[in-house]
This record gives structure tokens, C-alpha cells and sequence, in this order.
């Protein structure tokens, strides 16, 4: 009879922290979280894990971020803006690049360094540079040129170029 | 009122019965084609310790995915190759193994495009590829032609493909 006198509060306390005072509250509270979070975070902030290091060193490896997909809702996306580009099969693998040339622009690499219109773009986030070469592209009417920040390696192994409009999912938030 | 509801109840419970007999029985054939590759993907993937008469078998189970005048053509950094014909592609899968190192291919995007008759398909994949000893993950994308041959989903063709082009387009003219 002492014993449970004893465990009574205690109890009592236990399951007001993991319960609450009303447990059909609590419920009610879990489900709206729960629907919430999962569109949230299914349909306005992407949770990503960074695989790789082409974005080095402004997104670390293994690093996680949140794709805002509602940032061109109502504005187009802009140069210097880090994006998430969904491939051609779907959203759960996605490049993570920056925007480099915008829609009717010409791109062309010389010395490593980025020419947009014939003008040197400057790029204070590149602190990996390269020395890459490349013939001028010209960006299509609906789509954007993206390139990660680290060029420390071969141009044809880094994944860049041309993204059409449609595949953009958002932009990177953090 | 009590008795209407638990008619509705047990209506509900029919149609949602009746709903997965008629699923269960005719599948989608997107479902089927997902599922497939998927099995594919599987049967591609290998360890190392097996041994050469494990790697013979596995290799010619991938086989059984193909049709016989299967087109493949890979064109990723360092390999321009076609494979024409199972026997080559068999052939190829099997140098792979012979390599001796672990092998992991998963398949986390498929986007199946039926054709109106729903007798072939183009398929967009993203294949993922861990191999063992190397840190990053390869991620390549394929366009896959499939055909049914009676009941099974053959691939026809398989090509590479990129979400990100970087070749220079011409301005119209």
C-alpha cells in the first residue's frame, strides 16, 4: 500500500509530460503536427542530404538543407541563386547547382573562368577554380545554366548545364 | 440510422476488397514494369566472394530482362560503348563481375510512359550505383524502351540520358 502511494505521483507525473492532462487533446495535437509536418515538408520545405562535394565548400557534404519549392511561385529564379533540379525520372535524386546564365543568355568557360554576353561574371563563392575551356552555349528561352561552386575536378565529370524551367524544384533555403 | 451505418461500413469494406482483387489480379502495368526493373536492378547488383560459378548464373538470370536484339548505349565519362545483342550485353555483365568488387544498383526514380496499345513502354530511370572502395555514389540516368513479349516486359533498348545538357545549341536559323 506504501509502494504504490509512493509510484502514485510519480506516475502521475510520468504520464502528464508524455500524455499531457487530456489525453484525447494530446492525440488531437499529434495528429495536426503530423499532417502538418507532412505537408510542409512534402510540399513547401524539401528536406535534402547533400551527396558529394560539387558544391564545396558553400554545402558541405552530407550536409542537410531544406529546398524551398515555393520560391518561385511568384518570381522567376535568379543568378547566384542555388537550386535544386529534379532529373528526368523524378524528385527523390536531385542536382543541387548554382545559376550561372539566365534564359537567352550565351555561356561560354575561358580560363576557367565564366563569360555571360561576353561579360566576366564574377563568382566570390568559387573557392575551388579551374581551368576549364568550353565552346559558347547558348541557354534556351525556358531553361537556366547551372554549374556547382567546386570546379576542382574535370569538366566532364561535373555535372552542369542547361536546366529546363520545369525540372527547377526550388531554391535552396539555408 | 446504427443499421445504415454499418451498411455503409460494410460496402465500403466490399469496394475496397473488390478494388484490391481487381488489382491483384490485373496489375498495372506500370506497377509491373516498376517492379521488374527493380528485380533487374537486384539481379545487376553482386558481391564480390562469389564465386565463378555464382557469377555465371547471376549474370545470365539478367537475361531474362532483355529482349534478344537489346540495344545498349552508354555514353558517361571515359565510356562510349554500344552493346548490340543480349549475348554481348551477357557478356559485358559478366567482365563486370569478374572485376571483383561489391556492386550495389538501386532504381529510385522510374517514370514509365505507356504506349496507347500498352504493348510498349519508354521508361526514364535514375540508377544509382555504390561500388565498393569508392566514396561517392554514381548516379546515372537512362532511358529504357520496353516491349511486351506475351506476358513479360522486355527492355528493347537502353541509353543514356541528361536532365543537364552542356552541349552548344545552335541558334535557330
Amino acid at each position: 500500500m506504501a509502494t504504490s502511494n509512493e509510484a502514485g505521483p510519480g506516475a502521475g507525473w510520468l504520464q502528464r509530460v508524455l500524455i499531457g492532462r487530456n489525453p484525447k487533446r494530446t492525440v488531437v495535437r499529434i495528429v495536426v503536427l503530423a499532417a502538418v509536418s507532412l505537408i510542409v515538408f512534402r510540399y513547401v520545405l524539401l528536406p535534402v542530404r547533400v551527396d558529394g562535394g560539387s558544391m564545396l565548400p558553400t554545402y558541405r557534404e552530407n550536409g542537410v538543407n531544406l529546398v524551398n519549392r515555393l520560391a518561385y511561385l511568384f518570381r522567376e529564379p535568379q543568378r547566384g541563386d542555388v537550386v535544386a533540379v529534379r532529373l528526368l525520372a523524378g524528385g527523390h535524386r536531385m542536382y543541387l547547382k548554382r545559376i550561372v546564365a539566365m534564359p537567352g543568355e550565351t555561356l561560354v568557360f575561358h580560363g576557367g573562368r565564366i563569360l555571360v554576353n561576353g561579360k566576366l561574371l564574377e563568382e566570390p563563392y568559387v573557392k575551388f577554380p579551374c581551368d576549364w575551356e568550353h565552346e559558347p552555349v547558348l541557354v534556351g528561352p525556358d531553361q537556366y545554366y547551372v554549374v556547382g561552386d567546386n570546379r576542382d575536378n574535370q569538366r566532364e565529370l561535373h555535372a552542369q548545364g542547361r536546366a529546363p524551367r520545369a525540372l527547377i524544384l526550388g531554391k535552396v533555403l539555408l | 440510422m446504427k443499421e445504415w451505418t454499418i451498411r455503409i461500413i460494410l460496402l465500403a469494406a466490399l469496394a475496397a476488397l473488390g478494388f484490391w482483387a481487381w488489382s491483384v489480379f490485373y496489375p498495372n502495368p506500370e506497377k509491373i514494369i516498376k517492379k521488374r526493373l527493380n528485380e533487374m536492378a537486384k539481379a545487376a547488383s553482386h558481391s564480390s566472394d562469389q564465386g565463378l560459378v555464382a557469377q555465371a548464373w547471376t549474370a545470365s538470370s539478367l537475361a531474362a530482362y532483355f529482349t534478344p536484339d537489346v540495344e545498349v548505349t552508354l555514353d558517361v565519362p571515359g565510356v562510349h560503348h554500344t552493346f548490340s545483342g543480349r549475348d554481348e550485353l551477357m557478356q559485358g555483365a559478366l567482365a563486370v563481375r569478374r572485376a571483383g568488387r561489391n556492386l550495389t544498383i538501386r532504381l529510385p526514380d522510374i517514370k514509365v510512359i505507356l504506349a496507347p496499345d500498352k504493348t510498349s513502354a519508354e521508361v526514364y530511370v535514375t540508377g544509382e550505383a555504390r561500388v565498393s572502395g569508392e566514396k561517392e555514389v554514381f548516379l546515372q540516368e537512362l532511358r529504357l524502351r520496353l516491349t511486351k513479349v506475351k506476358r513479360d516486359w522486355l527492355i528493347k533498348q537502353v541509353e543514356t540520358v541528361k536532365t543537364l545538357s552542356k552541349g552548344p545549341l545552335a541558334p535557330a536559323t
